[in-house]
């Protein structure tokens, strides 16, 4: 299910973002291990794609 | 449909060896899609790119290759085939960037001096793909036994890969623009 955050702005366009996928990814730096989601075995990243100019930003899911 | 912008297509040419012939075959589909409306591309040679090695993932990401990932729709990988695989390299690049890729489409162009055209290398490169959030269409091409296909300069010699090339670039556009609708329209959870 999608985030319940606030849509992600285009920090080069200013447009609204779609969120349109989380990715499962390992964790590789020791700080990546308290965001480890323990169901999944991994960290999720929100990515977040600009209609307007086509720039991609990710976040950490919460 | 006809996306606002022209889809951005380049080609990764994934080898660094010197003589390689897996050259002549990425300058071939580069001219190849240039021959399309509303497609743009570059090349994009591996061996030109900063590639340290006391780092690997995104601790070694290039920002100039990193902007190329997210103006790119699509990618075209060029591989040769070493030791039944593909080149280390090429993964150690592709593996400095990830959100760059997530739903973007791939196809997979291989390179042989024997008979099978990369069949092998192609093979064990779709894990790696899809983990990297590509999308891989079901065309592949396929250069097997390169130095008949081209002459030392890099001229075709056997125009049956104008149609095979056709035939995977279509099947590319058309994944890049569904993929693109959907980066821009479908949210995750819709």
């Amino acid at each position: 299910m999608a985030s319940q955050k606030s849509k992600m702005i285009c920090p080069k366009c200013g447009a609204e973002m779609n969120h349109h996928a989380d990715k499962l990814v390992d964790p590789v730096k020791p700080e990546d291990l308290k965001h480890v989601n323990p169901t999944l075995s991994g960290v999720i990243e929100e990515m977040h794609y600009c209609p307007g100019c086509g720039a991609v930003e990710s976040r950490r899911a919460e | 449909m006809t996306p606002s912008r022209p889809l951005n297509m380049p080609v990764i040419l994934g080898t660094a060896r010197k003589g390689r012939m897996s050259e002549h075959a990425a300058r071939f589909m580069v001219g190849q899609i240039e021959k399309r409306n509303g497609v743009k591309t570059e090349l994009i040679d591996i061996s030109k790119l900063p590639m340290p090695v006391e780092d690997a993932g995104e601790g070694i990401k290039d920002p100039a290759f990193s902007e190329k990932m997210v103006m790119a729709d699509a990618l075209v990988i060029v591989t040769p085939e070493y030791n039944h695989s593909f080149p280390g390299l090429l993964k150690h690049i592709l593996d400095s960037c990830l959100k760059e890729y997530i739903h973007k489409a791939a196809g997979i162009v291989g390179v042989s001096a024997g008979p099978f055209g990369g069949v092998r290398a192609i093979q064990d490169f779709l894990p790696v793909i899809r983990e990297l959030g590509l999308v891989n269409i079901f065309w592949d091409v396929n250069f097997g036994n390169v130095s008949k296909v081209f002459d030392e300069s890099g001229k075709l010699l056997d125009e049956a890969f104008v149609s095979r090339a056709d035939k995977f670039l279509n099947e590319l556009v058309w994944m890049a623009k569904t993929l693109r609708y959907g980066r821009d329209n479908i949210a995750l959870d819709s």
